[in-house]
């Protein structure tokens, strides 16, 4: 028998609205909110929203967050303003011509998490993850990071970190010589520049690459080195385009868990379409498709991992009628051809264990043969459901 | 961070990567050679002139010192007559006293750098934006600071690389006797300080030309377009006697910069560091606008 968990923290346990649900019905708890630019909520949302007032709302709103779990640990730097939402986007479209790549997406990231974004290719995450890195502008709203519009350079100096997809590193500099002069340009000190450099080389497992020309690292090397780049001077965000795309499975594994490590010294927001990394990494994660959010929350939440689970058979007794008698199941399903067994519960009034072990019981006690189990039904499912 | 602690990373990291640069090293090279050719042209034509002096002194049977004087005066009046018509009369009488090596080697200089700062600068940007590595700057600098980097690290290499230039015809003018050390250093200097406002300007119009593309063989085909529009202009400028239009080529201006009068020559400065300062600040502001 397998059983497969979700990675959630405590409070998924707690009872959050859909993941689907409208933004104005969930609550503060969640890593993220997010909407389209024609949910209610962003129509009250957008008078103070607006570029102007930005950083006011940002300040107000972020103080109503209560959870502290999700806020980081992240370094105070001398000077800059600290926010509990480390990205905030406000109705943000972005056009490119005639094409709308991102639709009025409004979202909140708080700090400390670990955030996805989700989508199929042409579903607007990396044009969203460049509004929020500041290399695209958007066409209508507003981005805020750390409180800052990301052209806010000085303000976010090594204070947001971002590994581009496609950004090449420069040819002609070495490692050392790339990785210290993007750290002089966050104005790490001269005498801890190479210190710096060093341990977040070490970081990515590339400890003697410091004299190695950009233009000799082999595509899973450069990787780590522009991983590096993201990563130095500790930064508070950390954006991650891509992080694993083109890998072979061992070096992204060991990227995954780079990014596993970094969990709670900073707010990570990862844009991918593998599936299985999000839900490893993440915490909560919004899913794009045709550049509108389609459903967003908690990794819990997006894969209904409170709410319902399915077990998997061989060959043999299909006891339904005693699950469903079971008090706190709502509803059971058995699908033939796959010969699962779906079984859904009330969110927040049971645990999914509980649920688990319940139902174990009642089907061992039938001589069920049972071959799996699994809490929710997989954020690739649900992505194929919504996208 | 203070800006121009930003333009000076961008700026040394600029002369790092243009000096360590295949095309760096080969365009350094191929300058070195060519200039040190010409010099030793100009030498030897120099020498041939020197050795007639000596034959029409014997055949007149006067004094060799009292013909070369003679001939000496007589080129020096003819340098005059040919440099009164471009640039003015006591700048021509000035200029007139430089070791003719010199002055030919400044104009080699003038000539050949809109070409050599085309050649360097044309993948100063839309190389970058072209691999995207641009990204890993806009997040750490200003887009002020990075084109200002880039701008001034063009053109540090590129007065660097005329300074060699110069240096080598320096060390022919000496070596060959065309003049002494202090006279040679001493016109030498004012001729390559004098290359370094009009180049500034060439600098501005390249690192300008290159934001705007993402294809670096476009920016090249379009820098190479743009500075011959700019000769097209003043080629017109003459032929029509347009004064207006002459101020658009930047080779224009060492008509002031080699004046003798003071003011004359801060005006060709001022109208260099202008036309830089146009082309670094309109680049600025639409890099600053645009997506990268």
């Amino acid at each position: 028998m397998s059983t497969t968990e979700e990675t959630t923290t405590a409070k998924d346990d707690a009872p959050p609205p859909p993941a689907d649900a409208p933004a104005e019905a969930k609550d503060s708890d969640a890593p993220a909110e997010a909407s389209n630019g024609d949910a209610k909520k962003d129509n009250g949302e957008a008078k103070k929203d607006s570029a102007k007032d930005a950083p006011k709302a940002t300040v107000a709103e972020a103080a109503s967050y209560e959870d502290k779990e999700f806020v980081a640990p992240a370094p105070k730097k001398k000077g800059k303003k600290t926010a509990e939402v480390a990205v905030r986007l406000s109705k943000v479209t972005k056009r490119f011509g005639v094409k709308t790549a991102v639709d009025g997406i409004s979202l909140k990231i708080k700090a400390g998490s670990v955030y996805g974004l989700i989508g199929p290719n042409g579903a607007g995450k990396t044009t969203t993850f460049s509004m929020m890195a500041g290399f695209l502008q958007p066409t209508e709203g507003a981005v805020e990071v750390l409180g800052f519009t990301p052209s806010h350079v000085d303000e976010l100096r090594g204070r947001l970190g971002v590994l581009p997809q496609d950004a090449l590193l420069p040819n002609t500099d070495t490692v050392g010589e790339f990785l210290s002069h993007m750290a002089a340009l966050q104005d790490i000190p001269a005498d801890k520049i190479r210190t710096e450099v060093e341990s977040v080389l070490a970081e990515v497992d590339g400890r003697d690459w410091m004299k190695l020309r950009c233009s000799q690292l082999s595509h899973g090397m450069a990787k780590r080195v522009q991983l590096a780049q993201a990563l130095l001077g500790e930064p508070e965000v950390v954006l991650l385009d891509e992080p694993t795309a083109g890998l072979d499975p061992r070096v992204a594994y060991e990227v995954r868990q780079i990014i596993k490590s970094r969990k709670g010294r900073c707010t990570l927001i990862v844009s991918s379409h593998n599936l299985q990394e999000l839900e490893e990494v993440c915490d909560g994660a919004a899913i794009l498709d045709r550049g509108r959010v389609v459903a967003h929350g908690s990794i819990a939440e997006l894969t209904a991992s409170s709410q319902e689970v399915h077990i998997k058979l061989a060959p043999g007794p299909v006891p339904l009628q005693e699950l469903r008698a079971l008090p706190m199941i709502k509803r059971v399903e058995f699908d033939d051809e796959k010969s699962e067994i779906s079984v859904y519960f009330e969110r927040g009034s049971v645990d999914a264990e509980t649920v688990i072990g319940q139902v174990l019981w009642v089907l061992l006690n039938n001589q069920a043969r049972i071959s799996g189990v699994t809490k929710g039904k997989g954020l690739e499912q649900r992505v194929m459901e919504l996208t | 961070m203070n800006p121009l602690k930003e333009v000076q990373l961008i700026l040394l990291r600029e002369l790092r990567k243009n000096f360590r640069s295949v095309k760096g090293i080969v365009l350094l090279l191929i300058s070195l050679i060519g200039s040190f050719g010409a010099a030793l042209l100009l030498v030897k034509f120099q020498a041939f002139k020197r050795g007639q002096i000596d034959e029409a002194a014997r055949t007149t049977q006067g004094s060799v010192e009292v013909t070369a004087s003679a001939v000496k005066e007589f080129i020096h009046d003819g340098r005059i007559k040919a440099l009164t018509p471009v640039y003015g009369e006591t700048t021509a009488k000035y200029i007139a006293d430089s070791p003719e090596v010199l002055y030919a080697g400044l104009m080699i200089t003038i000539w050949l750098t809109p070409m050599l700062i085309a050649l360097l600068g044309f993948d100063s940007f839309s190389g970058d934006m072209q691999h995207k590595s641009v990204r890993y700057w806009t997040l750490r600098t200003r887009r002020g600071s990075y084109f200002a980097g880039k701008f001034f690290g063009l053109w540090t290499t590129v007065s660097a690389v005329t300074l060699a230039i110069h240096a080598l015809i320096w060390a022919v003018c000496i070596f060959r006797g065309e003049a002494t050390a202090a006279e040679t250093l001493s016109w030498g200097v004012r001729f390559w300080v004098v290359s370094l406002p009009m180049s500034a300007a060439w600098c501005g119009i390249a690192v300008l030309v290159s934001s705007f593309f993402r294809m670096p063989m476009v920016a090249l085909l379009t820098t190479f377009a743009a500075n011959f529009a700019l000769w097209l202009v003043w080629v017109i400028g003459v032929a029509s006697d347009t004064n207006a239009l002459l101020y658009f080529y930047p080779n224009f201006y060492d008509k002031l910069l080699l004046s003798p009068q003071l003011w004359t020559a801060a005006s060709g400065f001022g109208a260099c560091a202008l036309m830089a300062t146009l082309c670094v600040g309109g680049g600025t502001l639409i890099f600053a606008k645009r997506d990268v």
